[in-house]
């Protein structure tokens, strides 16, 4: 269960100050799969920051697991990422002149996980998207799609709590996104890590179990969900 | 994150940016080879030093003079005047301190000390044979601690002098005495040509004037003594010889009646500017020495000599390894600037990875790492190219310096070569500190924006 209590994030100071985030509050329960949809501006991308634990409301609270994140010290923050959060982005982020199995390596790296138990892993995680014939290859022979692909598995082959997906299907053609999209929420349905998507596509908004709208870094309204 | 994975990611790195790693990392050879050939030539010369000696000198053999100053190039302040000290007017304009005949029984009569010999003053007017030219000659006495190299003929073994009538000449002598060859002049005899001024007393002129002129011009003519010598000997040119000396040589007492020859009745008659005691094998030369200089004396031992040798190759040594450290901190700059351009070009990654939960301070590391890479890359490439080149030259080098056959004057050695590229990577390292800081300090939200 994720719990987010009246998180409000100030950027600026005295007369400059802007809201960002104005006392956020709401639930996402064990597994289910959120859209969080609002304009380009709305506050949305703070939100997910403040969620995942890469930026730091001054009020309020993020408790994941019955830990308030932000009371974390920034190594805790950091170890916190490392095992319970996956991020993937719009323009995927993967390391072009390394291959695919050392791009999904890195988050197991940086967990100080042992080379042969990475390999496990690793494996494991490139054949749930598809791409264990790319193992070798470089990413940046790999299409746009099949990046994506590879970014998936960087952000499950550490078993985390929770996925965010920066508008994961942005850079894609319909047909791509598509594939992608039902990755995604295939992976949600059977692995128990809930999925935070964040998007101004309504369409992809509709497929998750509970959409909260951000409006001038407000809750606009929630749907579904146990509200 | 472990050490080895972000060294093995550092390594990956580089690999993927070749030109500028290899680019940056021969800035570093350039400092690296200066710093090699300068070790190598140091310990080079360190060890021709110590050929030279141990090969040429008798590591028992004290060097002695009456006060340190004669090491020093003379007195060269006022000294307090001593009725039992003689002085000599140096042409320098110093003067230093004789030893006279009473010195050198008190250093003889000592245990430890097994013979004593003055160093004598001779000068000869002239060295010649039957039916050849008169040549001018500088004579000394033949040194027993001394190894020299021999043409033709044969010297005795150290500490065992020429017989007294015999005589060892250099090569130079051959051909201005007319022999055909070196070999030819073995066993030949020589002439040596003494003259002196007579010391005469008031009587005797007083004398010589009531005698009438033949008288007086009798007294003050010049007299002559002829010295004739068998030639054992004809002593070459060394690379490895201290004593390359154009002296003839004659034996230590032959030395010493043409100096008292020479010299009776002058000031320096029995005094002597130095003198070489052969201290007894087992005991060290320099417990000898000091307490022959508590007892006022200016003492050097082989070991000195090497120092003083030592001390020129040190200074060197040191200007070489100046121009390799000013290599080395232009290449430091050059690390600094890659490294930052490094950062520049790989926020994202840099982001991507704090994002992941990658501590700054393995970040700061990956970026030091990669640094110490080009630093070690740096030095293994210098370091070659010295071994290779110096081994290379060395046959010139050898051949152009006539340092005799085997001496090099460029030896490697694994350990300091070893070092001097771990202290590489400690340098590149502290180098790479700046934007190493730089990368770690990188907000990750900042470095993902898309836009």
């Amino acid at each position: 269960m994720i719990e987010i209590k009246s998180v409000t994030k100030t950027y600026g100071k005295k007369n400059n100050a802007f809201k960002a985030l104005d006392d956020v509050s709401f639930t996402i329960p064990d597994g289910a799969s959120v859209a969080i949809v609002g304009k380009s501006g709305s506050g949305k991308s703070t939100l997910m920051h403040a969620m995942s634990g890469l930026d730091r409301p001054e009020v309020g609270e993020v408790i994941i697991d019955g830990v308030d994140i932000l009371k974390l010290k920034s190594k805790a923050v950091d170890k916190f990422r490392s095992e319970k959060i996956g991020f993937i982005f719009q323009a995927f982020f993967v390391q072009a002149n390394e291959t695919s199995f050392e791009n999904v390596a890195l988050p197991l790296e940086i967990a100080s996980m042992s080379p042969g138990a990475r390999k496990k892993r690793v494996e494991a995680a490139l054949r749930v998207v598809g791409l264990s014939d790319k193992e070798k290859q470089k990413a940046r022979n790999l299409s746009g799609g099949q990046k994506q692909r590879l970014a998936i598995a960087r952000a499950i082959v550490n078993q985390p709590r929770i996925i965010f997906a920066d508008e994961p299907t942005g850079n894609l053609d319909t047909v791509t996104g598509g594939s992608v999209e039902n990755l995604l929420f295939g992976l949600n349905k059977k692995g128990g890590s809930a999925l935070v998507i964040v998007t101004h596509d309504e369409e992809l908004a509709a497929k998750c179990d509970m959409q909260i709208y951000i409006k001038d870094g407000k809750i606009d309204r929630i749907v579904g969900g146990k509200q | 994150m472990k050490t080895f994975d972000i060294v093995r990611r550092a390594g990956r790195s580089l690999k993927n940016a070749k030109a500028r790693t290899i680019l940056t990392s021969l800035a570093i050879a350039v400092g690296a080879f200066t710093l090699t050939i300068a070790i190598a030539a140091g310990e080079g010369a360190r060890q021709y030093a110590n050929t030279l000696l141990t090969t040429n000198i008798d590591p028992q053999i004290l060097a002695i003079a009456k006060n340190k100053e004669f090491f020093e190039g003379g007195q060269s302040n006022p000294q307090e005047y001593r009725e039992d000290t003689d002085l000599f007017a140096r042409p320098t304009g110093t003067s230093v301190a004789l030893l006279n005949q009473d010195d050198i029984d008190k250093i003889a009569s000592r245990d430890e000390i097994v013979s004593v010999s003055p160093s004598y003053t001779i000068s000869a007017e002239y060295i010649t044979r039957p039916d050849q030219k008169k040549y001018t000659v500088d004579v000394t006495q033949y040194d027993t601690g001394v190894t020299q190299t021999v043409t033709a003929g044969e010297l005795p073994e150290l500490r065992t002098s020429i017989k007294d009538d015999e005589i060892a000449i250099p090569e130079a002598y051959i051909e201005l005495l007319g022999f055909r060859d070196a070999q030819s002049a073995i066993g030949q005899t020589v002439t040596i040509h003494l003259e002196r001024t007579p010391n005469v007393t008031q009587q005797q002129v007083q004398e010589a004037l009531t005698k009438g002129p033949e008288a007086l011009a009798a007294l003050s003519a010049t007299q002559s003594k002829d010295f004739t010598y068998t030639i054992v000997a004809v002593v070459g040119k060394s690379a490895t010889a201290l004593a390359a000396t154009a002296n003839v040589q004659v034996s230590e007492s032959s030395a010493r009646t043409m100096s008292e020859f020479s010299t009776e009745g002058t000031a320096s008659y029995k005094k002597y500017f130095i003198a070489t005691a052969s201290v007894k094998e087992g005991i060290d030369p320099a417990v000898v020495k000091e307490a022959l200089v508590a007892q006022g004396y200016g003492v050097q031992t082989a070991k000195d000599l090497q120092g003083l040798l030592f001390t020129i190759v040190n200074v060197l040594q040191g200007i070489v390894f100046g121009f390799g450290i000013l290599a080395l901190i232009t290449s430091v700059f050059g690390i600094i600037n890659t490294q930052y351009i490094s950062v520049l070009e790989r926020t994202r990654e840099i982001g991507l990875m704090k994002a992941l939960g990658m501590r700054g301070r393995h970040v700061s590391r990956l970026f030091q790492f990669e640094a110490a890479w080009i630093g070690f890359l740096g030095g293994v490439l210098g370091s070659l190219f010295a071994v290779i080149a110096g081994l290379l030259l060395n046959p010139w080098i050898t051949n152009l310096l006539t340092l005799g056959e085997g001496n090099y004057l460029l030896i490697f050695q694994p350990i300091p070569i070893v070092a001097l590229v771990i202290i590489l990577m400690l340098i590149a390292m502290l180098a790479g500190y700046f934007p190493a800081r730089k990368a770690a300090k990188l907000d990750p939200i900042e470095a993902l924006r898309t836009e």
